[in-house]
């Protein structure tokens, strides 16, 4: 039986979130019947299920609003204002029982019977009740209930379907089937298939040392695969449309605004991005305090509004957005601003700063003293948000999560309050980079280049205690991570100097690039970020940890803090950053770069890097031949193939080397990359492979060079027209599923509009459409259904064409593109 | 007081910990350690896929640990939802508290009296019972910092 409850109450709340957002709408549109169905559907209900339980208040309570609703829908009664607020009343009562009937409290008797009187419209006191004569009569599926008690749970599930049944039609917001979930079980879950991941990355680490086994290698792939998805649903489970959140406000900021005697519009944007579960559980409470005290402090009474040349409705705008890994939610509202003086009185007058820091705070510093514990300008605690809880509890329970909350304010035209939260489970690409031995994750967004040291394109200089390097034309401040971090030195092998390290550049969000100077790149792949211990987090040069496929756990760098620390981020770095490197062109000229790799012939090739766009590892099924000539599918475009050994691939994976002339894209296919170096000497021209243009000494070793040139010339597809002619289609199947495509790989867009460089017809159709195109009669394809011409229809001037003649049509079409090219 | 503790050694001086705190005593192989931070935090290590904080009890109290063994053993605690391994010298046994904690004249020391709840009988003897979060995260002001 209390499971029975236990879903009782889930399903009333479940269908009480669903509409709250419905009976504001009906507030504002009293007359709105969708509206008013949910609404009536809702206690309806609640109604019905109470037969099942001795719950004869709950009942009679939803009984009564089922009552006055009825009228309505019967338009025996019109609905207004006061039954609007009447009805709200009894959803709150009905809530506020199911909350005590979860507790397993007795709800304190009395104050129904008012609530009961209230719905009753005031001129049809005496009649209201004998409208609806089944006051007596329980509903039918109470009948059922009492006469077979030993099946309550059959019934119940035959009525939640019916219920259903009864919902679902018409429903505005379509309930999804759902069963609720503790989160420990949830959390157990994830982890469970996180450690399967990394046990599965243990296993192809050991597979691959063991060598090709075909009778464990195909299950294996199959599990890889199988669990990659059994974790995206996994992560999915978490996550949980923002919406849930804001579905709740608009009733929130009714219930406000009528209260302060305010008038305000409240503009949601943003629910569908998704969050964590329990982060949108966490800024529930914070959110709602922020609101309460835009609509209590910020928005003005609606006289003062208009006095100050306002419209008297306040707006008050929520909008969440993702950006990375963070969430920002927006709380907006378009009243009378901060006081800056009285927040600085206050301050003042609570000992929170003194007149000397005062006068050297920026007008930013002062607004965020708001979230100063012990801080409230409001000058009369009103009950709204005087509730003893402050925005220094907002920022506590944000900063808990790892978030931040800052305000802007301008007077006079409104407060700004934004909110950031991390998505904790985020997945983010990242890279690990080792120093000391020890690895450390940098997220991928922060990447601006990698680049060793060794090559003579950065030009490496120290000034004072600081280490410029000349990247691009700029000098930039190189960071040593081991310095950063302050790891000991290594015993064994003396740290290479600086300048022989692995650069990796970053660039911030301002725009400001600093570099990071580290032993060597480890790995490069997705990393779930985890969340770290406030004390490690107080240091500030870490934002999380992960794990990696071994199952070792690493740190995940704060990027932003450490180039905060070291002052990249201030505006005089900006200014030096600005400017201009003398001589760059002399410091590329001095140093070509190539990347070496062996092809399938085993021969050890360079081609020139600036052509290499990007290293592509994909799966051999992925190529395909047509015509002898091979292609590629990436990133979903389709790419010529080149470099393949003869013969069957017996490989399941590639490397391929994505080359670019900036024009169109071509993918070299090799053995294995081996490395990058300078082209320090002279190439020596040789002949006989066309694609080979010279050969050069890399280190002791020669290496054929690739010509670029002939390569592109001979394998490079040329990118797609951008404009391509457009065509008009006869509105049938025929033309939709056999004709399209001919029209398409024949280099025309389908037109969806009269505006088109061609158009075909059929000749039978042919009425009001050929006055239309008549102005240019060679943009006019006409088709005939039977592959003779008719000679019974000699006034048929117009040439047409069978429509299964293909090379008639296309030549059709190019000769009447022609024609229409000419426009 | 009948609830079960969970006693051990910190610098020689036994303490006890609220088993209801406890999650698991685990064996610690692997700790990745944490640069630039407080000397107490020995590093993070990973508990299937749950990254713990090592923590290095005796450092925390500023106790030398040259002298002192080390428990190969580590006790794992949630506070404020991270989860924690506790470094500690031994790790004894289980056990229930004979009477409520209380308070000794003039205190255990200011580095104890920060992180002890008050003195508690067990069956294996006085302890120190151990206040778990302060412990772990309210580092006074001379804090050892590294960084």
């Amino acid at each position: 039986m209390d499971e029975l409850l236990a879903d009782f109450v889930a399903e009333t709340r479940e269908m009480l979130e669903a509409s709250e957002g419905e009976i504001i709408a009906w507030e504002a549109n009293p007359s709105d019947r969708a509206r008013l169905d949910t609404i009536f559907r809702f206690v309806h209900t609640v109604k019905g299920n109470c037969g099942f339980f001795d719950f004869p208040r709950l009942a009679s309570l939803s009984h009564a609003a089922e009552d006055a609703l009825a009228d309505c829908r019967a338009g025996r009664r019109s609905a207004d204002q006061a039954l609007v607020s009447a009805v709200l009343a009894v959803i709150d009562r009905i809530v506020q029982m199911v909350d005590a009937i979860e507790a397993g409290e007795e709800f304190p008797a009395g104050g129904d019977e008012n609530l009961i009187v209230a719905l009753e419209p005031e001129t049809q006191m005496v009649e209201a009740p004998d409208l609806e004569p089944q006051t007596s009569h329980p509903h039918p599926a109470d009948d059922q209930a009492s006469s077979k008690p030993g099946q309550t749970e059959e019934v119940e599930s035959q009525s939640s379907q019916r219920s259903q049944k009864q919902r679902k039609p018409d429903h505005p917001a379509a309930v999804q089937r759902s069963i609720r979930l503790p989160v420990d079980l949830l959390d157990r879950v994830m982890g469970g298939v996180s450690d399967m991941v990394l046990a599965r990355n243990d296993l192809a680490h050991r597979l691959r040392q063991a060598g090709t086994q075909p009778t464990i290698d195909g299950p294996f792939e199959r599990l890889t695969s199988i669990l990659s998805d059994v974790r995206d649903a996994v992560t999915r489970m978490r996550m949980q449309r923002i919406e849930t959140l804001f579905s709740g406000l608009p009733r929130l900021v009714r219930d406000l605004s009528n209260e302060l005697g305010k008038q305000v519009m409240v503009d949601l944007e943003g629910g569908d991005v998704e969050m964590d579960r329990e982060m949108i559980e966490t800024i529930r409470d914070p959110l709602t305090h922020i609101i309460r005290n835009a609509i209590d402090h910020g928005i003005e009474k609606p006289s003062d509004r208009i006095a100050d040349g306002k419209r008297e409705i306040g707006l008050l705008s929520i909008a969440a957005r993702q950006s990375g890994n963070t969430i920002a939610i927006v709380v907006s509202d378009d009243g009378n601003g901060l006081a800056e003086d009285k927040i600085v009185q206050k301050a003042l007058s609570t000992k929170l700063i003194d007149a000397q820091q005062h006068e050297n705070m920026s007008r930013e510093e002062i607004l965020q003293l708001i979230f100063e514990p012990g801080f409230s300008t409001a000058s009369a605690v009103s009950n709204i948000s005087g509730r003893g809880v402050g925005l220094d509890v907002v920022r506590d329970n944000l900063e808990r999560v790892g978030g931040s909350i800052k305000v802007s304010s301008t007077p006079g035209i409104g407060t700004l309050f934004t909110l950031q939260m991390p998505l904790t489970l985020s997945i983010i690409p990242g890279l690990t980079v080792e120093s000391q031995g020890q690895r450390f994750g940098i997220p991928q967004s922060y990447l601006e280049e990698i680049v060793h040291a060794s090559s003579q394109t950065l030009d490496f200089k120290r000034l004072g205690d600081t280490s410029l390097v000349a990247f691009r034309g700029q000098r930039i401040p190189c960071l040593n991570l081991n310095e950063v971090l302050d790891l000991p030195p290594d015993k064994t092998d003396s740290e290479p100097a600086l300048g022989q390290k692995t650069m990796v550049i970053l660039r911030m969000a301002s725009g400001e690039q600093f570099c990071l100077a580290v032993d060597g790149i480890a790995h490069h792949g997705d990393l779930v970020i985890k969340p770290l211990a406030p004390a490690i987090m107080k240091c500030g040069l870490y934002a999380g940890s992960s794990l990696l496929d071994d199952g070792q756990p690493i740190l995940l760098l704060d990027v932003a803090n450490i180039a905060k620390r070291y002052d990249f981020v201030s505006d005089a770095r900006a200014r030096i950053q600005k400017t201009e490197l003398f001589d760059q062109k002399k410091v590329a000229k001095a140093s070509e770069r190539i990347m070496l790799f062996t092809d399938w012939q085993g021969r050890r090739c360079a081609v020139r890097l600036e052509l290499v766009h990007r290293i592509e590892t994909v799966a051999s099924s992925v190529v395909t031949y047509t015509a002898g000539i091979a292609r590629a599918v990436i990133d979903g475009v389709i790419l010529p193939l080149i470099g393949l050994p003869d013969g069957e691939l017996r490989t399941s994976k590639l490397r391929l080397l994505r080359l670019s002339d900036g024009m169109s894209e071509l993918l070299l296919a090799v053995k294995h990359v081996d490395d990058t170096a300078e082209l320090t000497s002279a190439p020596k021209p040789v002949e006989g492979d066309p694609l080979v243009h010279a050969i050069t000494l890399v280190g002791d070793n020669p290496a054929l060079l690739i010509d670029g040139h002939e390569l592109f010339s001979r394998h490079g597809e040329p990118p797609a027209p951008c404009a391509k002619p457009t065509c008009q289609l006869p509105d049938n199947e025929w033309a939709r599923a056999i004709l399209e495509p001919l029209i398409v790989s024949a280099g025309y867009e389908i037109a969806t509009q009269d505006d088109c460089d061609v158009a075909i017809v059929f000749a039978d159709d042919l009425s009001a459409e050929s006055e239309q195109y008549s102005a240019d009669e060679r943009r006019i394809i006409r088709l005939r259904n039977e592959p003779e011409v008719k000679s019974e229809n000699p006034e048929n001037a117009f040439p047409t064409i069978y429509r299964y003649d293909r090379d008639g049509l296309i030549q059709a079409l190019k000769h009447a593109s022609r024609g229409g090219g000419e426009r | 007081m009948k609830d079960l503790l969970l006693v051990a050694h910190i610098g020689g001086r036994q303490c006890a910990f609220d088993a209801i705190d406890v999650q698991s005593v685990i064996e610690l192989d692997e700790v990745t350690p944490v640069p630039g931070t407080f000397d107490h935090i020995a590093g993070i290590a990973a508990l299937r896929s749950q990254t713990l904080t090592v923590i290095c009890c005796r450092k925390a109290l500023g106790i030398d640990t040259r002298k002192l063994s080390l428990d190969h053993r580590a006790v794992v605690v949630t506070v404020r939802g991270h989860s924690y391994a506790l470094k500690v010298d031994k790790i004894e046994d289980i056990t229930t508290g004979v009477i409520s904690p209380e308070t000794v004249l003039g205190g255990f020391g200011d580095e104890w009296s920060r992180v002890a709840t008050g003195m508690i009988e067990t069956t294996l003897g006085p302890s120190l019972l151990l206040d778990l979060p302060q412990l772990i995260e309210a580092i006074s002001d001379d804090v050892r910092a590294v960084a």
